[in-house]
This record gives structure tokens, C-alpha cells and sequence, in this order.
């Protein structure tokens, strides 16, 4: 009996001091919890092995990095942890502040602890988005938008000038955008403001706005060959070819140049919404004055905002961080002045009323 | 011999098996592609993804750890399921079909909910996110399939061994554990390698019932975020060759203990 | 030649091995203390009974049930988290949203209506293979063929995901054969339909069909067929009405597996389905993942859809009428 289940029995015992030996230095890590550390929440390679070594070393704090792929599953786990949250910083989104906020979920930044607060390029530092009730709520560390993105080989720069080549017939069914971005997008390419700010005080009207947007998506719905929700899928749809036109994300698009695909980001008139990504404090954070320390630390290197830059493939909002990037890096990650122009940060002033109006007409979109 | 419907089942096979394995042939030729990008044309090839996936350290410790964590849930959900199964089995009692839908109930819900409520539960009974949480929400996620394949086969064992022991002295448990548990042994076998499936394919309960160490499908979602990449797919051709390999192994170990049963 | 002792030599071999284990178990039956804790918990089969299920029934009702009644609070809250020093209300206004507007009734109805349809897909698909392998093989490959099956779901589900976009892209595998070939000039746009998306479900759903199939029919004894050939029945009707009755169980464990896991599945419609084939699991994952807050929106709607899914399940299995053998018992 002993004999025949050997085999079986050596494979799992082998199986497991493999897996032991492999997992190893993760078991004894947190077994030594009692160190200074600091947690951070954030996206993959965004902050690099030797800036983490050398922080380490030169402060003693640890930092522990959990890997986040999205908002929304950062926000669910943030809730889940309430009132204790096992994370001191997280990576948010400006425009998605105002759901974090009113939850609850964050600390404000005290801009006196940061010595390198003036590092920030001031178009970021000193913005509208960034304050709610008068604080300033992150620290801002990369710049994207809503860009249209086109196939280079199909798609003429002439034609891509404005947002009307989206329900251009020529290219139906070769399109694709995410329903919720693509509704503020919308509102403001129909004259109106797509951050709702206006109709703050006027519910009937900011209703009104909604439904023409919405309205006007479900007559042009045949344009579309795919609504998206990630970066990656609307690269690989590119790549596939299934289409040549989409409402996208100016950092899977930059990523895509760099990789040398025929695309091109434009922000056609009459404009489009840009976004700022920002390290975030959560409120009760175990850790506060260590995150303080990294922030701090993370603004007076410019090799970091490269790393991000590079990872991710947005704009960093570190001065010196573009200098590390080689040109065709540069280039893929930058906007001209024109279309810089052509950007107004989402503002998350009015987000209650319109996400309570723009979530059921994105049902309303995908079932028709 | 071959019959019309010998041929014509034999075909269906393979053809299925063909169907199954073409995307995973795309995967690992996808490997090779010098690029950031997964997707045709192949302009370049590089064999430097397959070699990085030895040299990350995070990618390897990844997979250690998810590894070490399918085979703990595996073993917890075996010896679970097979009670909730022993105690299911038989008996006859007022409300039994209830217990069996409650039973059945982690199997049906989206992975999203249960890993949400898992996690405000775990804070509930005092537990800490990790590896012990992730590896009870895989167990109680587990135990439905693996109480499911023994009572299918619990059902068909004759009696008579069972009594035959008992006759000559056993008590239930020493019966249970000669007679029984030798009888489930291939409904055992395919339950764990159910298990070893869905705790190595398990995303939404490692993210949020883990801590700052992720499983491998935890880092190939971050890894995503920068596109699907050819890195991901040579880290996933490497874990098919491994388990594979693994698989087979104990197969072979396997046949030859059922040989001799026989 | 055997000796009468050497020929009973294996039935004496269940209590007494010849070797090393024999020690073990006999030293064990014999043991006071352990005869002792016998006698007390397992003598009678009330006793037995209870022994098997408290901890069974405490492990059930308080890891399945545990989080689900979380939800379901979640569900009746007027917001989550709750905002300190406010206690939140209770309210039914998360259940009544999916009736107020049809455009969560649609995805509802049209879940369960691929669910059931993509069941079916699976059933007819995989009864063949569950069939070839049971009946057609050699037990020694049995399990040999049936690994080979297993191997492709080793791959994680995203990453086997991307591998069918690019197999069914414009510019992927399939188009670019077909146009090699000249069976098509212009590609053929597989790819965000209800096609790729039944590809991908498949893929998922085929092996919670395949394996209760085999089971039950690997159970089928052989001389029940050989019998039936004997008194004359062809083999189309030696299936109709001696394997196809016999592998009902399997059928019915396999088809409800497929239908309760399909209706959840929401990461593979996301990516393989187009702007037609929104299921209701992405609602769903909708709430839990915008910029609004709306955990108790989606909280409700999950408790709907499970009860939907369990009612449904329960009517197809009372559909079914005799008892179902094996699985209940």
C-alpha cells in the first residue's frame, strides 16, 4: 500500500517545498510586521525597484505595495476595510475623488508637510479639481485625457480634427469607446458642459442634458463595434484591427506608439476632458507620517515620474521626469499646445448629480 | 474495429480538442513576439519574454505562492467536502434539501459578491486579510464541487463492502477510512485536480481577501493595465508546462496504483 | 496452484494485511481509549448521525450563509459605507430600481435566456465527449484523454481570452487562413458577438458539463448494453433507452452546474460580447465598479439574480420528476 502511494505522496511533497521554497521570503517578510513600513495601493512598475532600495535604506521605512489594476476595485476593497484600512496611500484619479470623498475614504493632503510640493508643474498644483471644500486632496503625479485615437493608415489627421468623425458613416461599426467617459465627451461636443458644473442648481436642465446625450449615442449606436471599459482592450482592438477609430485613454495610446503601431492621439475640437492621477492619503491610515515621507521623497525624483511615465504612458507632472525618456517615448506621451488648449480637467464639483443621471443612461445605451 | 460512430465520436474529440488548444497555441507562439503587443503580424521574434519569466523574482514568487495556497485549499476543501458529502449522503432527514442548497450555494454566486462579502465577513470573525483568508474563501468556494463529485459516486458503492466490514468488527470510522475513502479515491482524484484549477485560476478572491503579496493572477491583472503583453503570455505557457508536466506525473503514479487495485 | 488459504488470502487481507499497516489498525481497534470514544460517538446511527452533521451543518450555515446575509443587509442600506455618525436606513428602494426601468429588465431577461440556450450548446457538445471517453476508450486511457482535456483550463481565463481575440480579430489567426486561402477578400468581424462570445463561455462551462457526464456514465455497467444487444436492440436504440435514461443524472447535475455558473460569469462577456450582449452579471459588476456609490444597488440586484437562478433551477429539477438518483440520493 505504502509503496504505490508514493508516487502521488512525493509529487505533493515535492510540489509544496517547491512552492515553499519559492514563497519563502514572502512568509518570513510579513512575519517581521513590527518595522516602520508604509502601504501603498498601486498600479504595476510605477514605482521602481531601485528608488524603493534606496528609500528603504535611506529611511528604514518599508514599503509594501499592493498591485490595484483599477478604481473601481480600489474604491471596493477601501470600503471593505472601513473603518480600518490596512493602506496609507492609494492611487485615485481626480475626477474620481468626489466618490472616495463623500465616502468617507480620504485624508486631505497638508500641503505644509510636503517640502517638494512646489516640484508639481502649477497647471496640476494650483487647479480647480484638486480642491474640494477647500483642501486640497492628492498629490498629483501623472496627466492623461480623453483623446480620439486613429489608425495612422486608415484615418486621415484632417478628418480626426473633430469629434464628428465618430458618426461618420464611412466608419460604422469601426468604433469603440467607454459609455461613461464618452457621455461627458459627448454633452460637450453637443455645446454643453460635460462636468454638469453649470446645472449644478438646475436639476430639470442637467436631466435634460443627459437625456439629448444619451439620446444621441443610442441613434449613432450602429457606429459602434465595441463599448470598452480598459486600456488594454482597446489597444488590442487596435492591434486586431476590428477597428480604427476609438474614444481612448491617452496613456494605453501613448503606449501603443512607443511600440511603434500605426496611432495617433488627437483632442479634436471643440475639445475633450483631461484627468489627473494623484497619490492619495486614506483616512485613519496606519502610517500617515511615513506616507508623508515617501510622497515627499517620490516628488524629489524625477527618475520615478520617468519609470511612470514609461509604465504607463501618460504625461508625469514631476519637472525633469520627461528628461529621461528617449524621444520616441517623448513624443508618443505629449500633447501639443493647441490641443493642450483644447483640455478641461474633469471637475468633480457636480459629480452626485451627474452620475446619478449618467449611470442609468449608460444601461439605458448598452440595452437598446 | 472501427464503426461509423467510432470514427465519427473519435473526430468530435479531436476536433474539440483542437478547439481548445488553438488559442493556447496562439498563446505560446504570441511568447515569442518581439513587441509590446500581443497580435498578428509577428514582425520580429525574441526568445527574451520565455527567459524573463525565470529571472523575475516577482513573477516566481508569484507563482510559489499561488501554488502553496491551491494545494492548502485543496486538502482543506477535500477533507470538508467529504464530510459535508459523508453526512449528506445517506442520511434522510427533514429539511435535507435545504442543507443540500445551502451547501451548493458558494458554487452560484458571481465571484465578485462573494469575495466582497468574504471580505467583510473575514473582519467580522477577526481575521486579517492573507494568506489564510484567501486560502478559506478558495476552501468555501471549493467545497460544494468537491461534496458534488463524491455523493455522485458515494451513491454507487455497494453496500455490502461496507457491511462485510462492519460484520467483521469495524467500527463507522475504522470502515469509513478502509472500506469508503479507498472506494472515492478517483472521484478524490478528479475533485483536487478541480480544486487545483480554481484556486489557481482564481482572481477576484486572492485580490481581495489577499495582502501585499499577490497570486499570479493578481500580477498578471496589474501587468494588464500596460496592455496584454507578450511577458504574459510566456509567464502563462511556462505555468501550463509546469502543471502540465505535473499532471502528468501524477497520472502515471496514479495508473499504477489503480492497476494493482484491479 | 492456489491453496484455499492463499485464495481467500485477499478478503482476510481487509483486516489483516500482511504488511506493515496491520499494526496501525489493530493496535488502534484495540485500544481502550479509542474503543471507549467509539462506543460513545459512534454506536448508533442517531449518534453518528449528529456527530457527522453539527460540524457540517455549523461550517455551512455559518461560511456559505455568513456572507450572503452580509449582502443581503448591504442590500436594504440606503448607502455604503456608511458615512460616520450616520446610521443608515433601511429601505427597499435598491430592490424596486430594477423594476422601475427596462433597461435592467432586458440584460435580466436576456441572461437567463443565453444561459439557457449556452446549457443546452454545452450539453449537446460535450455528452459526445463525456460518451467517447466513458464508453469508447480503454479505462487506461481514459484518464489519459481526459487530462488532455484538462490541460487548456491550466491557462488563466484572461490570458486564454486575449488568445481568442486574436484568433478571431480582423487581422487574427482565423481571418488571416481564410484570406490566405481566398475564401474571403475583406475580413469577417468574428469578434464582439454573440459568436465569440458562446466560443468563449464554452470554453469556460465545458468541464463543469464533462466531468458530472462521465461520471455517470462511466457508471453504466457494461452488461446492461450487452444484454439489451442480446434481446435484439440496435445501437441507436440501445442509447435512447438504456444509456440516455441511465446518464440523467449526470445530465441534470452537469446542466444545472452550467446554467448557475453561466449566469454569473462576467469578466468574459466584458471582453468577448459586443453592444448587444450585455448580461446581467455586468450590471451588476456595473455598481461595484463606476464612480458612484452604489454598493447597495448592486447588493440587491445579486440577491434578485440568485433568487431568479435558484428558482429557475428548482423548477427544472422538479421538471425533471422521479428523484435524482445519486445526487440526492
Amino acid at each position: 500500500m505504502q509503496k504505490l502511494l508514493t508516487p502521488r505522496r512525493t509529487i505533493l511533497k515535492g510540489a509544496g517545498l517547491a512552492a515553499g521554497a519559492l514563497a519563502m521570503p514572502n512568509i518570513i517578510r510579513s512575519a517581521r510586521a513590527q518595522e516602520k513600513v508604509v502601504n501603498v495601493w498601486t498600479y504595476a512598475n510605477f514605482i521602481p525597484d531601485d528608488f524603493k532600495a534606496k528609500f528603504e535604506n535611506d529611511t528604514g521605512i518599508r514599503i509594501q505595495i499592493r498591485l490595484v489594476d483599477d478604481q473601481g476595485k480600489a474604491f471596493n476593497l477601501l470600503t471593505a476595510e472601513q473603518p480600518n484600512p490596512s493602506v496609507d496611500i492609494l492611487t485615485i484619479a481626480g475626477h474620481r475623488f468626489s466618490q472616495f470623498i463623500t465616502s468617507g475614504l480620504l485624508e486631505a493632503i497638508d500641503t505644509d508637510r510636503l517640502s517638494n510640493w512646489n516640484i508639481v508643474n502649477p497647471v496640476y498644483r494650483d487647479s480647480d479639481w484638486i480642491v474640494i471644500d477647500g483642501k486640497k486632496w492628492g498629490v498629483p503625479i501623472l496627466a492623461g485625457a480623453e483623446g480620439l485615437a486613429y489608425n495612422t493608415e486608415v484615418v486621415t489627421p484632417e478628418e480626426a480634427e473633430s469629434w464628428d468623425v465618430m458618426f461618420d458613416p464611412k466608419y460604422e461599426g469601426q468604433t469603440a469607446y467607454i459609455i461613461q467617459d464618452f457621455m461627458s465627451v459627448t454633452m460637450l461636443y453637443l455645446g454643453y458642459d460635460g462636468n454638469m458644473v453649470e446645472y449644478k442648481d438646475d436639476p430639470e436642465k442637467a436631466k435634460a442634458v443627459v437625456a439629448e446625450a444619451r439620446d444621441f449615442l443610442i441613434k449613432h449606436k450602429g457606429q459602434v463595434r465595441k463599448f470598452y471599459d480598459a486600456g488594454a482592450e482597446v489597444q488590442q482592438m487596435f492591434i486586431n484591427q476590428d477597428i480604427v477609430l476609438a474614444q481612448a485613454w491617452s496613456g494605453p495610446i501613448s503606449k501603443l506608439i512607443m511600440d511603434g503601431f500605426p496611432v495617433a492621439l488627437t483632442i479634436p475640437k471643440p475639445g475633450s476632458y483631461g484627468f489627473v492621477y494623484n497619490f492619495n492619503i486614506a483616512k485613519n491610515a496606519p502610517n500617515a507620517d511615513n506616507a508623508y515621507q515617501l510622497l515627499n521623497a517620490i516628488l524629489g525624483s524625477p527618475e520615478v515620474g520617468t519609470a511612470m511615465t514609461r509604465s504607463s504612458g501618460y504625461l508625469s507632472t514631476i519637472d525633469g521626469a520627461a528628461d529621461g525618456l528617449n524621444d520616441l517615448e517623448r513624443r508618443a506621451s505629449s500633447l501639443s499646445q493647441e490641443e493642450l488648449s483644447r483640455l478641461t480637467f474633469f471637475n468633480t464639483e457636480a459629480d452626485q448629480l451627474k452620475y446619478s443621471l449618467v449611470d442609468p443612461a449608460v444601461e439605458e445605451i448598452k440595452a437598446a | 474495429m472501427m464503426r461509423p460512430s467510432q470514427i465519427a465520436l473519435t473526430t468530435f474529440y479531436w476536433a474539440f480538442i483542437v478547439y481548445l488548444f488553438l488559442p493556447l497555441a496562439l498563446m505560446v507562439v504570441m511568447g515569442f513576439k518581439d513587441s509590446n503587443f500581443i497580435g498578428f503580424p509577428i514582425n520580429a521574434w525574441t526568445t527574451r519574454w520565455y527567459v524573463q519569466v525565470f529571472q523575475d523574482t516577482a513573477v516566481l514568487h508569484a507563482f510559489g505562492y499561488t501554488l502553496l495556497i491551491a494545494i492548502a485549499s485543496t486538502l482543506l476543501s477535500l477533507v470538508i467536502g467529504i464530510w459535508c458529502a459523508v453526512f449528506l449522503g445517506p442520511a434522510r432527514f427533514w429539511g435535507r434539501a435545504l442543507v443540500f442548497a445551502v451547501m451548493c450555494l458558494p458554487a452560484v454566486i458571481p465571484g465578485v459578491i462573494s469575495a466582497i462579502s468574504m471580505r467583510i465577513f473575514i473582519r467580522a470573525i477577526g481575521m486579517e486579510p492573507g494568506t489564510g483568508a484567501i486560502i478559506l474563501g478558495l476552501t468555501i468556494h471549493n467545497v460544494p464541487f468537491v461534496a458534488l463529485m463524491v455523493l455522485s459516486r458515494l451513491g454507487a458503492m455497494p453496500r455490502s463492502q461496507v457491511e462485510a466490514a462492519r460484520d467483521l468488527g469495524a467500527d463507522s470510522l475504522v470502515a469509513f477510512l478502509r472500506v469508503t475513502l479507498p472506494f472515492l479515491f478517483p472521484s478524490l482524484l478528479g475533485a483536487s485536480i478541480f480544486c487545483m484549477l480554481l484556486s489557481f485560476d482564481d482572481f477576484v478572491r486572492a485580490f481581495f481577501l489577499g495582502g501585499y503579496q499577490p497570486t499570479l493572477p493578481v500580477l498578471i491583472f496589474a501587468e494588464l493595465r500596460s496592455g496584454m503583453s507578450p511577458a504574459i503570455n510566456a509567464i502563462s505557457t511556462v505555468v501550463l508546462v509546469v502543471t502540465a508536466a505535473l499532471g502528468l506525473w501524477a497520472e502515471r503514479g496514479t495508473r499504477r496504483l489503480k492497476g494493482t487495485r484491479r | 496452484m492456489a491453496t484455499t488459504s492463499e485464495r481467500t488470502g485477499n478478503d482476510a487481507a481487509l483486516i489483516r494485511p500482511q504488511d506493515g499497516t496491520r499494526g496501525f489498525w489493530t493496535r488502534l481497534t484495540a485500544n481502550p481509549a479509542y474503543r471507549q470514544a467509539s462506543d460513545l460517538l459512534l454506536s448508533s446511527d442517531r449518534r453518528r448521525f449528529w456527530l457527522l452533521a453539527v460540524p457540517a451543518l455549523i461550517w455551512m450555515f455559518g461560511t456559505h450563509l455568513g456572507p450572503i446575509l452580509t449582502m443581503i443587509r448591504i442590500s436594504f442600506m440606503d448607502s455604503y459605507p456608511p458615512t460616520a455618525g450616520r446610521i443608515p436606513e433601511m429601505t427597499l428602494e435598491n430592490y424596486l430600481l430594477f423594476f422601475q426601468a427596462p433597461n435592467y429588465i432586458t440584460p435580466f431577461v436576456r441572461t437567463f435566456v443565453y444561459s439557457t440556450c449556452y446549457t443546452l450548446l454545452t450539453l449537446l457538445l460535450m455528452y459526445p465527449i463525456a460518451y467517447f471517453l466513458a464508453k469508447k476508450l480503454r479505462p487506461g486511457r481514459q484518464m489519459l484523454f481526459l487530462l488532455l482535456l484538462l490541460v487548456p483550463f491550466w491557462v488563466g481565463e484572461i490570458v486564454r481570452t486575449y488568445a481568442i481575440m486574436i484568433l478571431l480579430g480582423n487581422r487574427g489567426f482565423l481571418n488571416i487562413v481564410l484570406m490566405g486561402l481566398g475564401l474571403t477578400s475583406r475580413p469577417i468581424p468574428f469578434m464582439y458577438t454573440g459568436f465569440s462570445l458562446g466560443m468563449g463561455l464554452v470554453y469556460l462551462t465545458s468541464l463543469y458539463m464533462l466531468l458530472p457526464l462521465y461520471a455517470s456514465l462511466e457508471k453504466i455497467p457494461r452488461n446492461y448494453l450487452e444484454a439489451a444487444a442480446d434481446l435484439g436492440a440496435g445501437s441507436w436504440t440501445r442509447f435512447r433507452r438504456v444509456t440516455l435514461p441511465l446518464s440523467k443524472d449526470g445530465i441534470a447535475s452537469g446542466c444545472v452546474l452550467v446554467f448557475l455558473i453561466s449566469t454569473g460569469y462576467y469578466a468574459t462577456p466584458v471582453l468577448l460580447g459586443g453592444p448587444s450582449t450585455t448580461v446581467f452579471a455586468e450590471t451588476i459588476a456595473g455598481f461595484f465598479h463606476v464612480a458612484g456609490d452604489k454598493w447597495p444597488e448592486g447588493a440587491a440586484f445579486s440577491t434578485i439574480m440568485l433568487l431568479a437562478s435558484l428558482v429557475t433551477v428548482g423548477l427544472f429539477l422538479r421538471l425533471l420528476g422521479r428523484r435524482r438518483g445519486n445526487l440526492l440520493g
